[in-house]
């Protein structure tokens, strides 16, 4: 290990230990039922990861309102809730669209068909979309079913190439 | 047909020249009308610039995000907090029991300070020690919020309670340091205040 790596990682110990309590008190705040501050301590945990250039892990991440930073705690402040059949393909569509820039051609020609999908889908195992909405500004969060499990690159193992810890730096 | 034709064909007749006028003949299969839909990437555009993910400023305000109800939190709601940021400011100062504040003359004095000013005021207990408003002095309260320029301070007295940062002095305890910190120089907003750089030197007051 380097000096620098270990330098700049003290730096940004500073500003991650600033997050994290800044993200612990959001949730203490939601839990208590003061949506305002807790969405106020949210939004300022995420600008000041913005201002350092620091990211929180992407589950992290999501556990905050995409439009307003209030932590959304299923059986607290939101209730897990399914979403109707009529509006099932629309959201589907539009993943397909935004998400997958560059996939094979076949599957683009599925998505611009809105007749294909409807039916494909109870015949595997029945997906059903389940939101979250945010008690606060109403906005959702969608969790679509797709077939392929894309996720997070960052949440791979092979996105981690190496490791450090402050804890052992801090007791030498 | 005719009768949709006929405003178009005393149109054209009268643009084209006058020996040529009676050959003028409108063939309704040959029209092509302009305004048709929009192609699709119009669309896809003028929707995503309508839908952002992120709340702007108006909207946030329109929730009531910025102002907070005065009297509705207990003071019990905000000794969690309170508790929490303890570990915080443990952590982040790097104490132990028992620890004093450095003199001048240590080795450690000049980060501890540079520690001391990126510090997170949430949840703090803070006490006006000194104002050129004379009701603000003897406030006590634990910080619940923290704007460029105020700090909210939450009473016994269950009221929250807006503070200038720059006309006041606080003083804050952290178990048995004592800590007195001058509002000016807490003018920043709070999450440009851990990336901010300081001078190692300040004046206590201009």
């Amino acid at each position: 290990m380097t000096k620098d790596i270990k330098r700049k990682l003290l730096a940004q110990q500073q500003v991650f230990s600033r997050m994290n309590f800044l993200f612990q008190a959001a949730h203490l705040m939601a839990d208590r039922e003061q949506p305002k501050l807790a969405a106020y301590y949210g939004k300022l945990c995420r600008n000041v990861g913005t201002k350092a250039v620091m990211h929180m892990a992407p589950a992290v991440k999501r556990q905050l309102c995409r439009r307003c930073s209030l932590p959304l705690i299923p059986g607290r402040n939101t209730e897990l809730q399914l979403e109707e059949k009529s509006t099932e393909i629309k959201p589907k569509k539009k993943r397909n669209r935004r998400l997958k820039k560059k996939p094979n051609n076949d599957k683009r020609e599925e998505a611009k068909s809105p007749l294909e999908p409807a039916p494909e889908i109870p015949k595997k195992t029945e997906r059903i979309p389940v939101f979250l909405e945010c008690s606060l500004c109403q906005s959702r969060r969608t969790f679509v079913p797709t077939e392929s499990q894309r996720e997070c690159w960052l949440e791979q193992p092979e996105a981690v190439v190496s490791e450090f810890s402050l804890r052992e730096e801090n007791g030498q | 047909m005719d009768h949709a034709t006929a405003d178009l064909k005393e149109f054209i007749t009268d643009l084209v020249m006058p020996h040529q006028r009676c050959n003028v003949n409108i063939i309704s299969d040959h029209i092509t009308m302009l305004d048709g839909t929009k192609i699709k990437k119009q669309h896809t555009r003028k929707r995503r610039a309508h839908k952002s993910a992120t709340l702007n400023r108006r909207e946030y305000a329109k929730l009531g995000l910025n102002t907070l109800p005065t009297r509705q939190m207990k003071y019990e709601d905000a000794l969690p907090l309170n508790s929490l940021w303890k570990g915080y400011i443990q952590e982040h100062l790097g104490l132990r029991e028992g620890d004093q504040v450095p003199q001048v003359h240590d080795s450690r004095y000049e980060e501890f300070s540079k520690q001391l000013v990126k510090m997170d005021l949430h949840g703090a207990q803070l006490t006006v020690i000194q104002s050129k408003c004379k009701t603000l002095e003897g406030l006590h309260g634990i910080c619940v919020m923290d704007t460029k320029n105020i700090l909210k301070l939450l009473g016994l007295d269950h009221r929250i309670r807006s503070i200038p940062k720059s006309e006041c002095v606080f003083g804050l305890k952290v178990g048995n340091m004592d800590f007195t910190i001058f509002g000016q120089h807490l003018n920043i907003r709070p999450a440009e205040r851990s990336v901010k750089k300081i001078k190692s030197y300040v004046e206590p007051f201009k």
